[in-house]
This record gives C-alpha cells, sequence and structure tokens, in this order.
C-alpha cells in the first residue's frame, strides 16, 4: 500500500470522526477504513496550489452496529473552491467504478458542473459506492450523473451508497441526479449525509422509480432505503435539521395501496436548505406543484442558526412528469437566488 | 392489582385533555379527497397509520426510550424526522400538555429533567417521550406501556373520525376492536426494528399530512 502525504492518506480520513454517545447505531454509517492502497485505477489530482491540509470530512455519528467493512466498489472524492468568480475544483479523487466528466460551466455565474459517471452502469449486490463532496465558502457546485442509476438483482445482500456532503458559509450545492430505478430483487441502501452552514444554499431532487419487471408488475424490488441527514453546523456547534429517512419495503406487504404510494409508482423529492427558505416561498411552491399530474405536499422544517428546510414529495406514474415538476420548482429557485435559467442538462 | 394499571388508565384516557381531539394527524386530507368517507375507507387509513407512523416514529421512540437511548437526543430527531410542519406541531403540543399534566400528577425526576430541557429550549418536547418518560417512572412494563400509548392514540383518532366523517357510535366501536390486531402486531413489529428505521413513514402518509396545511376547510389542526 502507498501512502501519499498529500492531504494525508486519500482514504484513511474516511472513517468515522468520533461515535456519538447515547443511541445505538446512527442513520449515517461512515465506511472503515478497509480499502487497499492506491491502486492502478486510483487517480489523486491536486489542483491548484491551496494545499491546506484539509482532508475530507467523513461526517456523522457511528454507533457499536457498523456495517462490515467492505472495499468500495468505487470511490468518488470532490471538493470546489471559489477561484477569482469562478468556482473550480481543488481535488478531485476517484478510484474504481466511479469518476466524474471534465467539468463545464453551463453559465457565465461562476458555478461549475460536474457529471458523476459509473462506467459499470449499474450497482449489483454488495456494491459500496462512496461519494465525499466539498463545497468551500461561496463557490458553487452542480453535481448530477450520466444517467439513471440502475440496481440490478442484489441476491443475500444490497447495493449501497454512502455520500458525504459538507457546504462552507455561502456556498451553493445543486444536486440533480437522474432517476434510480430498482429492477427486480433489488435491495439499495443510501445515506447522504450533509453538513451546511447557515449561510448555505442546497437543493437537491431525486426520483425513484419501480424498475419493471418481465412480467409487468412493478414493485418487484426487496428493499430501498434512503436517508438524508442534514445537520446545520454554526460556531455553537452542529444540530439536526431534517433527517428523511424513506423505506419501502414490497417484500414484506403490499406498498401500493392508500397511506403508502396511494396508487402511484413513482416517488420524487426536492429538499433545499438555505437562509432563504420561508412560509411564503412554501405556498408559492405549493401553488407551483398543482399544476402537475403528480401527488405532492411539502413543508418546512424548523428554523436552526437563521437557516430553514423546505421538503417536497410528490408520488406520480411517470418520471417525465416528475422531472417536469422538480425542474419547475428547481428552476424557480435557481432564477430568483442565483439569477441562473432552469437547468437544462441535454443529456443523450 | 399491580401499581400502575390504574395510572396507566388515566394516562391513556381519551378525556386525558392534552388536545387529542383537534388533531387528523392526516387523515383529513382523505376525507377531503374522498379516500377516506366511512367505517370501511377510514379502517384501511388507521391501518396504514398505525402500521407507518406509529410504529416507526411514535412507538420507536418509546421503545428506544425503555432501552436508556438520550432523551435530548431522540427529541432532537423526532424534531427533525416530523417532517410535515403540522405533524410535528401536533406532537410538540400534546407532549407539551401532558408533561404539565404529568408534573401535577405523576411527578418524577425524569419528567422534571424532561420538562427543563423543554423550557429552556433545549428539546421540544414530544407527545411519545413525555408519555413513555411518565410510563416508565411508574414502572410499566414496556411492552404494556407500548400498547396502552398506541391504543391510546387509535382511540382519539377514531373518535375523531366519528365526528368528522361522521360514523355511527357503533361503528367507532367496531373500528376499535379491529384495530386491537394491528396495535398488537405494531408492538411485535417495534421489537424487531433498528436505529435505522426510525423515522421511516410511509411517503404517501407525510404527503396528506403536509397537504392538510392548504386545506380550505378544515375541522382539525392537522
Amino acid at each position: 500500500m502507498s501512502t501519499t502525504a498529500v492531504e494525508g492518506s486519500p482514504v484513511g480520513d474516511l472513517t468515522a470522526e468520533a461515535a456519538k454517545p447515547g443511541l445505538g447505531a446512527a442513520a449515517w454509517r461512515a465506511p472503515r477504513g478497509a480499502h487497499g492502497g492506491e491502486g492502478p485505477d486510483s487517480s489523486l489530482r491536486e489542483l491548484g496550489a491551496a494545499g491546506d491540509g484539509h482532508g475530507p470530512k467523513s461526517g456523522g455519528a457511528v454507533g457499536g452496529d457498523l456495517a462490515p467493512s467492505k472495499a468500495p466498489m468505487g470511490e468518488l472524492q470532490l471538493r470546489v473552491a471559489e477561484r477569482a468568480g469562478r468556482s473550480v475544483a481543488v481535488r478531485q479523487f476517484h478510484r474504481g467504478a466511479l469518476r466524474v466528466l471534465r467539468p463545464h460551466y453551463l453559465d457565465q455565474s461562476g458555478q461549475v458542473c460536474y457529471v458523476m459517471v459509473n462506467p459499470g452502469g449499474a450497482y449489483l449486490g454488495a456494491d459500496l459506492y462512496v461519494v465525499d463532496v466539498e463545497v468551500e465558502p461561496g463557490a458553487s457546485l452542480l453535481l448530477t450523473t450520466q444517467s439513471a442509476t440502475k440496481i440490478y438483482r442484489t441476491p443475500g445482500s444490497f447495493a449501497e451508497q454512502r455520500m458525504t456532503i459538507r457546504l462552507g458559509e455561502g456556498a451553493e450545492l445543486e444536486l440533480a441526479p437522474d432517476q434510480l430505478i430498482a429492477y427486480r430483487e433489488a435491495s439499495y441502501r443510501q445515506n447522504t449525509h450533509i453538513t451546511v452552514r447557515p449561510t448555505s444554499s442546497l437543493i437537491m431532487a431525486e426520483v425513484i422509480t419501480p424498475g419493471w419487471s418481465p412480467d409487468g408488475a412493478s414493485f418487484k424490488y426487496r428493499e430501498l432505503r434512503l436517508c438524508n441527514e442534514i445537520q446545520v453546523e454554526s460556531d455553537d456547534g452542529a444540530a439536526l435539521l431534517a433527517l428523511d429517512n424513506l423505506l419501502i419495503r414490497p417484500a414484506l406487504g403490499d406498498v401500493t395501496g392508500t397511506g403508502f404510494m396511494e396508487g402511484y409508482s413513482h416517488l420524487g423529492s426536492l429538499i433545499v436548505v438555505d437562509p432563504r427558505v420561508d412560509q411564503a416561498l412554501a405556498d408559492e411552491l405549493n401553488r407551483l406543484t398543482a399544476g402537475y399530474e403528480a401527488y405532492s405536499g411539502l413543508s418546512l422544517t424548523r428554523t436552526l442558526g437563521g437557516t430553514t428546510g423546505l421538503i417536497l414529495r410528490s408520488l406520480s406514474n411517470s418520471t417525465e412528469e416528475l422531472n417536469r415538476l422538480l425542474g419547475a420548482c428547481t428552476g424557480l429557485l435557481r432564477e430568483r437566488w442565483y439569477g441562473r435559467a432552469p437547468l437544462d442538462l441535454r443529456k443523450y | 392489582m399491580s401499581s400502575c394499571q390504574l395510572a396507566l388508565q388515566q394516562l391513556t384516557d381519551s378525556a386525558l385533555p392534552t388536545g387529542a381531539f383537534a388533531h387528523s394527524l392526516g387523515f383529513e386530507t382523505y376525507i377531503e379527497r374522498g379516500v377516506v368517507s366511512d367505517e370501511g375507507s377510514f379502517g384501511v387509513w388507521l391501518s396504514a397509520f398505525i402500521s407507518q407512523q406509529l410504529t416507526y416514529s411514535d412507538g420507536l421512540a418509546i421503545r428506544f426510550l425503555f432501552e436508556g437511548a438520550d432523551l435530548g437526543e431522540l427529541d432532537v430527531h423526532l424534531s427533525a424526522q416530523l417532517l410535515p410542519r403540522q405533524l410535528r406541531e401536533a406532537s410538540t403540543k400534546m407532549g407539551g400538555r401532558l408533561i404539565e399534566i404529568g408534573t401535577e400528577v405523576f411527578p418524577s425526576a425524569e419528567l422534571e429533567a424532561y420538562r427543563a430541557l423543554v423550557t429552556t429550549g433545549r428539546a421540544a418536547g414530544h407527545q411519545p417521550l413525555a408519555f413513555a418518560v411518565v410510563a416508565r417512572s411508574l414502572g410499566v412494563p414496556f411492552e404494556e406501556a407500548l400498547g396502552a400509548y398506541l391504543f391510546a392514540a387509535v382511540t382519539s383518532l377514531t373518535q375523531n373520525a366519528v365526528r368528522a366523517i361522521p360514523l355511527g357510535q357503533n361503528s367507532g366501536q367496531r373500528l376499535l376492536r379491529k384495530a386491537h390486531d394491528d396495535v398488537a402486531a405494531a408492538v411485535e413489529h417495534v421489537q424487531h426494528l433498528s436505529w435505522d428505521d426510525f423515522g421511516a413513514v410511509s411517503p404517501g402518509l407525510e404527503i396528506s399530512q403536509m397537504r392538510h396545511e392548504w386545506q380550505r376547510a378544515r375541522m382539525f389542526m392537522s
């Protein structure tokens, strides 16, 4: 194992910060630093000269019940900073089946856009993907994917993605992945642990679709477990703002009806955290959602350290309709807050 | 007669003035949409509510407290995971009343500690936790406490449905009898869940609870 001195070992800091007292296993489980060294497939690039010795901080509480350590199938670390009015990557590391395409700039705002790519094209049983993203103060990142995340059969196991996101003061992150498709007999866990500062701006949208099985029935996957944990970190310490925990287990009982999916097949969600989030915005977005063929609801979190979260959930029968609805909401926010046009990623 | 039996009955009586009569916890949205309109359709909603909301949120909170998890941290988690604002407010409104009543009639050091956290703004004071603190201080065994809490919640909701839909009183009693099995299943289920499951409430229930904020004609606060 070759240990590189730059910013510490690229993987060594990924272990948990500290165990949190009191509770059993916390929702977020940081990976253990049990990976090999930099193999031939890994790439660590130090971009810019600002080596401040600040390694990737994997946040989160870890209790006693850690998942068995396994080497990630794919690993990606990205740190974006503001340099002379433009956001640029100052650290970029990938290994295995995850990488990013060359950055591009969609407009004149300085926001950098990165596209995550999984060359394998799919998540299979026991696959672990680890993504670590930091947006430094004042920087702006749009992070998306090249194509849908597809979860195939995971016999006796589950595919997993652990994502850690840290936003500095005034930092902006738009997270806009393509839809997640879970096929027959798939189990998947996705933990996203986000730390924002009171002046950070976060917009994340996600669509989950049930992959169709050969017999045409939907909801043939075994289990989907997606958890977004959002902490607000101020000088007084960190506090939990929102815990968005989704668990769909068609294998254990009907999930299609009243009180669960309400007869719909697709689920969209939007999470916004920003000091400008208020009830007037919630009212406005609520009116906006009424124009779509979807069953939607949204609500505000409590306010912590001067910032507030907004959670929107939407059920529909079509990925396109949910993408239109979520696109309308993020389009409104992009224009109002950032002076940017609605997203048009033109992915073909 | 066990020493805590009457205390538990008082604590879970639907006449306990916590304000439960003012909350539908989302079923009023189903009434407005026409999805809940009679005994059968309310029973479907109630069953989903017991196996989702009351299991993954309230039930697990009570279990973790009985297992010795940190009260302040559980309180923060409930505030963070009750995403529909009205539901969060319902939980802390009723929780606040329960803490007041408990302080009057079943005082304990544990309840006093929770009250202190709430009055100093370090905790919000959620209903299932307030109940669990009092029940635990009275020596009520966990399963008994959980079953009583769940059935008390079911009773309040059913009484509210009887007024709102409206249903006949016998209808309400049949619904409650039918709910026995769901409550028993929930008590069992809660014991097999883990920390990762805490707060995993179904999207349909959550959306309906959120939509209630914008509903025009409302009988209930949630």
